[in-house]
């Protein structure tokens, strides 16, 4: 697993991509406008920005769940659509979607099975990941018998079964209370650095951001760009101290000027329109 | 545990559901007026003399008594016999227009083209008498030669049957097949998971809760589709010709039309119970009912 860490391919790299909804009518949204991201082999990059500023469309733009208008987008040194093919990322949503007509064990072996795995490796390996994310006592239980983080795990798992080098996770946290949310957080750093996968993380919460991510990409509506990009250095070994740590604070704080920032602009520019 | 629990008690429930639509029946016949009743102006109260509505034990003890002074055989052996006639024939059009309706729905829910142009005739089709329709069918298949062999009678009844039954399935498995939700469908692309995987592994569980009750509909279609067909294709050895020919027979013998529908009613009863069982099968896995929320 740690081998594709240490590669020098970069997980994600997207050039001067662009997304265009309903291009050539009255309803066209610029959605997104020349966005450069970069994702090093195992390095954590979180999007925020406000609702309507595009870090969805991005997230799934590198899913290639949408194509961009322009610009190109790669992953693990492979276009979009080809590693998408290739299963070269493992992807978590809001909503854990497991299938509650699959035990908790089957829905962590989907992918797997959708890649034509024997039955026997398939399953030796679904265990492995629902040990992983500490559930193995769970593996046969059904979905709706678990509680929100405990489903969350398991779609981490399920997204980790084919030991993709790149995990994209849009708001996974969301719908899940304070307590189970920072629990999560820190279990996703340690799985993350277990397996030496790299994350591209889409959330609305600044400390999430800051706690979880290597950089924090402060993105802007209307139309949707990138606006800055906050280092955390926070070391690799963040544990519940790090959140009471005046660094911790340093850069929440820069990440919310940062955001802040963008608001200005938004009331300049309504003041200019006023004027006009 | 729980579940044994329910089952005794459903099972008492349907029992006493049982005595009660007879007392019901008896309560009526008991303060009712004879000759039926007006209410505000309209004939609205049946007639409660015993050749309208006989008696709960007349149509038992008519259920045992032999047919006719020519046919010594009871009636309960020969409406139960009528019964497994047609229940094999609405049996038989039950599973070809569920795997019709399947079909249909599948290639519906894949093809927006083919949902858009079929959906509105499907509708349609359920709006064409039964009573108009049965002739044509028979006279179709009676056109039917393949080799030496010909299109049976009994076959037109089934598909009659078929075709009620077809159109509940077809529209509770297309929302079922399309109730999958945005996530999930992501999540499958997200894994390069093909069409046909999507479909198999995604929209036909999916779709699972939603058939279960559209078969319960298909069953109870079929059945009146077959018992329907049988009077008016006049095919003989099923309950529909049975409750025809005793009708004839109401005026002097009232108990036994009631009989031949008490087995129209069995048969139905005998329908729901094969869906139950398969309701119980497919749902065995599911979240329970109050926690799908």
């Amino acid at each position: 697993m740690t081998e594709v860490g240490a590669s020098a391919v970069p997980a994600v790299e997207v050039t001067g991509a662009g997304k265009v909804f309903n291009p050539g009518t009255t309803r066209q949204v610029d959605a997104l406008v020349a966005i450069d991201l970069h994702v090093g082999p195992g390095e954590f990059v979180s999007l925020i920005g406000p609702s309507g500023c595009g870090k969805s469309t991005l997230l799934r733009l590198v899913a290639n769940l949408i194509e961009p208008t322009s610009g190109s987008v790669r992953v693990n040194g492979k276009p979009a659509p080809q590693a998408r093919l290739d299963q070269e990322y493992g992807m978590a949503f809001q909503q854990a979607g497991l299938f509650e007509w699959r035990s908790v064990v089957k829905n962590v072996e989907l992918p797997l099975e959708l890649k034509g795995w024997d039955k026997g490796p398939r399953r030796q390996r679904a265990m492995e990941m629902l040990q992983l994310v500490k559930l193995g006592d769970f593996a046969e239980h059904r979905p709706w018998q678990l509680s929100g983080g405990m489903q969350q795990r398991v779609a981490i798992a399920r997204a980790l079964a084919a030991h993709p080098p790149l995990l994209l996770m849009d708001e996974p946290f969301g719908a899940l209370d304070e307590m189970t949310r920072e629990h999560m957080q820190a279990e996703l750093l340690r799985i993350c650095g277990e397996t030496g996968t790299s994350v591209l993380f889409v959330t609305h919460s600044i400390p999430e951001a800051v706690y979880l991510s290597d950089r924090v990409v402060v993105m802007s509506p209307r139309p949707g760009q990138i606006t800055t990009v906050v280092p955390v250095d926070l070391g690799s070994d963040r544990d519940l101290d790090t959140r009471e740590d005046a660094r911790f604070f340093e850069k929440v704080t820069e990440v919310r000027e940062a955001l802040r920032g963008h608001e200005v602009d938004e009331l300049e520019l309504a003041r200019g329109i006023g004027d006009v | 545990m729980a579940r044994r629990g329910s089952a005794i008690r459903k099972t008492l429930l349907f029992v006493l559901a049982l005595v009660a639509a007879a007392a019901a029946w008896e309560l009526y016949k008991a303060i009712g007026p004879e000759d039926g009743g007006s209410i505000l102006g309209w004939k609205l109260l049946p007639r409660a003399n015993d050749v309208s509505m006989p008696h709960v034990w007349d149509v038992s003890a008519r259920l045992l008594d032999d047919e006719s002074r020519t046919s010594k055989r009871p009636i309960w052996r020969v409406v139960l016999s009528g019964a497994w006639y047609s229940f094999r024939l609405a049996l038989l059009g039950f599973l070809v227009g569920t795997a019709v309706g399947v079909a249909l729905a599948t290639v519906m829910a894949r093809f927006g083209i083919v949902k858009r142009g079929l959906l509105p005739y499907l509708v349609i089709s359920q709006t064409v008498p039964m009573i108009a329709l049965a002739p044509l069918v028979v006279s179709w298949g009676g056109k039917l030669h393949l080799g030496s062999w010909e299109w049976p009678k009994w076959l037109s009844v089934a598909v009659l049957g078929a075709f009620l039954a077809f159109f509940p399935v077809a529209v509770g498995t297309l929302r079922g097949l399309e109730s999958a939700s945005a996530t999930s469908i992501e999540l499958m692309r997200s894994f390069a998971a093909s069409g046909v995987q999507t479909m198999r592994k995604l929209r036909f569980p999916s779709a699972v809760p939603f058939v279960v009750p559209a078969l319960r509909l298909a069953a109870a279609a079929s059945v009146i589709g077959v018992v329907v067909a049988e009077i008016s294709t006049g095919l003989r050895g099923g309950i529909g010709r049975l409750i025809i020919e005793y009708a004839r027979q109401a005026s002097g013998d009232p108990p036994k039309v009631y009989a031949a529908v008490v087995g129209a009613a069995v048969l139905g009863l005998a329908m729901a119970g094969l869906v139950t069982v398969f309701d119980l099968v497919m749902m065995r896995r599911r979240p329970p009912a109050e926690e799908l929320t």
